[in-house]
């Protein structure tokens, strides 16, 4: 099987040697993908695919493709590709010299939930980024799950604003990771 | 992996795990049951293996369809799946849960089988 | 729960989400093996979310009520 990681710019910068990765090119992206045997789902696999999409990350733009895309061959990854083209690098552009960082916000008591506070962090902090987008927080107890996109490099800013935010705001919790290659800000 | 986290607070615990709110996602009528955590856990165990068992059994089926599986492979294929599904009925049994308690509310999402 | 384990658990909440909840969908199959169950009972939701965004663009067909 054929996993693909990322879509990327055609042609772009060689490639780093990890994983066998390699680039199956369609008009002005490619498909970055690699031989892969069978994983099971656990933390370990899905940390080592993420270090795979994070080193390719290192000196390209991308977009992350959704973990265990599979297919059987470089024909069927191209056909995938080629269908969105120009989608997919619309998608790219809009994504170029990025990096996201995740947002999630609790109430640390039981109570009358602040729900109007966290959305106005959420909305001061989405007018410091690139773009935002909400998350399905689901059966979670977060008031919300938020995703951002930050210049690359601007994650430890935007972290600063976190922390503010959090200080303003002692009824709730406020956690920032990343930075993430643009997982929320893939699909349109 | 950790030093991906760029701002958290000490109660970090509040981020994690949240077991007794998934008690929300069962159907009543095991809430009510004084037995309620072991078999609530069973259940949700026993649900994602039959959600995961379906997209493998989908998957599979997809792969028989498209003919490309020799006559043997699609005949260990389907064995497969019905011991997957004899097995399935078992593990249900000896927890003392039905086809139904596997049926997860996801709220929008509707039923999750 | 010990810091170090609650930091490696909320980043692999976080890792979640994206891997099986966001990036680009560009096949019908997701390809997952049952194996750490661990995981999985974490994150039902991301799994289930990533089956309803392959649903929606039709890349799936709907998953009947097949109890």
């Amino acid at each position: 099987m054929i996993e693909v990681y990322a879509i990327a710019d055609h042609p772009g910068p060689p490639l780093p040697d990890v994983n066998g990765v390699r680039a199956v090119p369609a008009g002005r992206i490619a498909a970055l993908c690699a031989d892969v045997e069978e994983t099971a789902l656990s933390p370990a696999a899905l940390w080592a695919h993420e270090a795979v999409v994070e080193a390719l990350m290192e000196d390209r733009d991308l977009l992350p493709v959704r973990y265990g895309t599979r297919l059987a061959d470089e024909a069927q990854v191209l056909r995938a590709v080629a269908e969105r083209h120009d989608a997919l690098l619309a998608a790219l552009d809009g994504v170029r010299g990025a990096a996201e960082v995740s947002l999630r916000v609790v109430a640390p008591t039981d109570g009358p939930a602040p729900a109007e506070a966290a959305a106005r962090v959420h909305e001061q902090l989405a007018g410091q980024a690139r773009a935002a987008t909400v998350l399905d927080a689901g059966e979670s107890r977060d008031l919300l799950r938020a995703a951002y996109l930050v210049d690359r490099g601007g994650s430890a800013g935007f972290a600063e604003a976190v922390a503010t935010h959090q200080r303003a705001h002692p009824d709730l919790r406020l956690l920032c990771t990343g930075p993430w290659p643009p997982y929320s800000f893939a699909e349109r | 992996m950790t030093d991906r986290i760029l701002h958290a607070p000490p109660d970090l615990d509040l981020f994690t795990r949240d077991q007794p709110r998934l008690d929300d996602a069962f159907p009543r009528r095991i809430n009510a049951d004084p037995e309620t955590l072991e078999r609530g856990l069973a259940q949700l165990v026993l649900t994602i293996v039959e959600l995961l068992r379906q997209l493998m059994e989908r998957q599979a089926l997809r792969r028989i369809d498209g003919g490309t599986l020799s006559k043997e492979q699609v005949e260990r294929l389907g064995h497969t799946f019905m011991e997957l599904d004899k097995r399935m009925v078992e593990l249900r049994d000896s927890f003392g849960l039905d086809e139904e308690d596997l049926n997860l509310n996801l709220g929008p999402l509707g039923n999750l089988l | 729960m010990s810091t170090a384990v609650a930091e490696q658990e909320v980043a692999l909440i976080d890792l979640v989400d994206r891997l099986l909840g966001g990036g680009v969908v560009i096949a019908g199959d997701i390809t997952l093996a049952v194996a750490d169950v661990d995981l999985v009972y974490v994150q039902l939701r991301a799994l289930i979310s990533s089956v309803a965004t392959a649903e929606d663009k039709h890349l799936l067909p709907r998953m009947g009520s097949a109890l």
